[in-house]
């Protein structure tokens, strides 16, 4: 329980610490918010005018906590480009990022889980290295280029099958399921199978490390063939240091996702981030970049948590320390 | 032996690298990367600035080599001088790494346990933020530049850097050896740069060849978001990005930045796994003897 406390007051601390990081980044913008965001050649009025609407008038300490204020309420403020509450652009591009991670970290999760117990198993060098050579080619390829490629196969219109839509997601949203569906296939696969090429390594290195213990001869001496003892014993035993990599890596989705979502024009979080960047709609973006941040960090809490959970043998480990 | 010591170490490992298939690979690859950078500097094909208004999307010729681009430019030339951009990113984001990593390092096995303490909790804090969102962070004062790419690689790998080096330098922080430096009155810097140091610096250096890699990635994706390379920069990243928005009309020239890429990284990755093992003193007798 100390050690649940002690984790949450770290999430809680490094909240902090980012919101002034990502505060004092939009403050020391040469000139300042105002005038980039009502761009180069307005007129000083209208400047003036943006800066006060905007509260930017007041002293710098006074604005971050009422921004903090705002955020602890729930008020992330409204974006002066729509003048839509930014909760609620969020939570629509939510809606298409979230599942596209999910589906990825699906598609991630099958390919990296069977491909490294599979190649943990392999005993033919042959077919040893034949998966060294996937997981390494798979991992390195750039989330750009793999969506391409995916295109060029499967994109509607353009690719060799025909098949899936490439572009865009349906207007009506999730109303249309099906179609909805359909446009988020070739993204998750894109996503999903570079990481899963890199989950395939560390469910071989995690599963190679449990495979040469004691654990393994205890297994196999009970009677279990080393199939058996690798899939009921090794893979439990593997499951934490598992389960952090996922985590993180789910986290790290959105670096790809971001990619992805502006490849295949998906209105998600990442494609909205970016063009309020372009739009110079700062104080979305200043929301924006905290909501990620935040999200990233509670994933970081989450997986300490699940990690410490998992394995009962941290419980009487030293107190402090990760492992 | 008439070399210093440390060069004939280092040509051992080279030897080492060299003897294995996927070793060869990894060294000539790396190895034209630099010299390719290097020649790019006062010979391309065609300068980068030439554009052909008659052969926009030109097929391969004997003039272009790999065809042209919308502006009629030479993707060849264009993708050669965008190597050195890359070697230049990849490069210096690994040496900010490295410095920010043994420094992360260095305060987290730290005899004071006030700095430990908050170091250990601010990585670990930290780390979950992907590079893709400080460097977005970044971007929004100082623009698309690869200063961005290369501070926001440096500043993430960095983090994760400590976080992996971090057991290696506990262990030898806590031996005998370092006890009995320490009771003979070395000072904790000198304890560190003698002893624990040298023990972590076989992972460090792994986890640098992996973490170029993943740079030359990096500056792919994040200058197709128009938060890296700025344009008129060449890079493989400005190469594919680039070509991305013909895809459907011209999908041969997207192959050749990425397929460039997905080698070098591939490369990067081979020679940090065969680095592993060729830096090992304990299964390379060689390396004890010298």
């Amino acid at each position: 329980m100390r050690f649940v406390i002690r984790r949450f007051l770290l999430f809680v601390v490094a909240l902090l610490a980012i919101s002034v990081v990502i505060f004092a980044a939009l403050r020391i913008l040469p000139g300042d918010v105002a005038s980039v965001m009502a761009g180069l050649n307005a007129p000083p009025e209208r400047v003036a005018q943006l800066r006060s609407q905007m509260g930017l008038d007041r002293p710098l300490v006074v604005q971050y906590f009422s921004w903090l204020g705002g955020l602890l309420q729930g008020n992330f403020g409204t974006s002066l480009l729509t003048g839509r509450s930014i909760s609620s652009t969020v939570a629509m591009r939510a809606s298409v990022t979230f599942p596209l991670i999910v589906l990825g970290l699906i598609v991630a999760l099958a390919i990296g889980l069977t491909l490294g117990v599979v190649s943990t198993l392999a005993t033919r060098p042959a077919v040893r290295s034949a998966f060294h050579f996937i997981a390494i080619v798979g991992g390195a390829i750039p989330a750009l280029w793999g969506g391409l490629l995916l295109i060029l196969l499967f994109g509607r219109g353009t690719g060799l099958l025909d098949v899936l839509p490439s572009q865009g997601f349906p207007e009506a949203g999730w109303g249309n399921f099906g179609s909805a569906l359909a446009s988020l296939v070739l993204p998750a696969l894109t996503v999903g199978i570079i990481d899963g090429a890199s989950l395939m390594r560390y469910t071989r290195s995690a599963l190679g490390d449990v495979m040469n213990s004691g654990y393994m001869d205890q297994a196999m001496a009970c009677g279990y063939t080393r199939r058996q003892a690798a899939l009921k014993v090794g893979l439990r035993l593997a499951t934490p240091q598992l389960v952090s990599v996922v985590g993180l890596m789910s986290a790290g989705m959105i670096t790809g996702v971001m990619v992805i979502e502006n490849l295949f024009a998906l209105p998600g979080i990442g494609a909205g981030l970016v063009t309020d960047l372009g739009n110079r709609d700062l104080i979305a973006v200043q929301s924006e970049l905290f909501m990620l941040a935040a999200f990233f960090l509670f994933v970081g809490f989450l997986v300490d948590l699940l990690h410490r959970f998992l394995d009962p043998r941290l419980k009487h480990a030293v107190q402090g320390g990760v492992q | 032996m008439t070399k210093s010591k440390s060069s004939s170490k280092f040509s051992i490992v080279l030897r080492l690298i060299w003897r294995r298939g996927e070793g060869k690979f990894a060294l000539i690859v790396l190895a034209s990367w630099v010299v390719v950078s290097l020649v790019s500097l006062v010979w391309t094909p065609q300068s980068l600035w030439a554009t052909d208004g008659y052969h926009v999307w030109a097929k391969p010729s004997v003039a272009h080599w790999l065809g042209t681009d919308g502006t009629g430019a030479d993707v060849f030339s264009w993708l050669m001088a965008g190597a050195r951009t890359n070697l230049f990113i990849a490069i210096l984001a690994v040496v900010f790494a490295g410095a920010l990593g043994i420094l992360l390092m260095s305060a987290m096995v730290s005899r004071n346990s006030a700095l430990s303490n908050v170091s250990v909790v601010a990585v670990d804090a930290l780390i979950s933020i992907p590079t893709v969102l400080i460097a977005l962070i970044l971007a929004v004062p100082m623009g698309a530049s690869v200063a961005v790419v290369i501070i926001a690689c440096g500043i993430g790998y960095g983090l994760n850097l400590a976080r992996i080096a971090r057991p290696q330098a506990l262990l030898a922080a806590n031996s005998d050896y370092v006890g009995s430096a320490l009771s003979y009155g070395a000072s904790g810097f000198s304890v560190m740069l003698h002893h624990i140091l040298p023990n972590a610096m076989p992972t460090i250096m792994v986890q640098l060849s992996l973490s170029a890699g993943t740079a030359v990635l990096a500056e792919s994706g994040l200058t197709y978001l128009g938060f890296g390379v700025p344009s008129g920069v060449p890079s493989w990243g400005h190469s594919l990005a680039t070509s991305v928005k013909f895809i459907n009309v011209y999908p041969l020239t997207v192959l050749w930045p990425g397929l460039i890429v997905t080698i070098v990284v591939v490369a990067l990755n081979v020679f940090g796994d065969v680095l592993r093992d060729a830096i090992d003193p304990v299964t390379n007798p060689e390396l004890r003897r010298s």
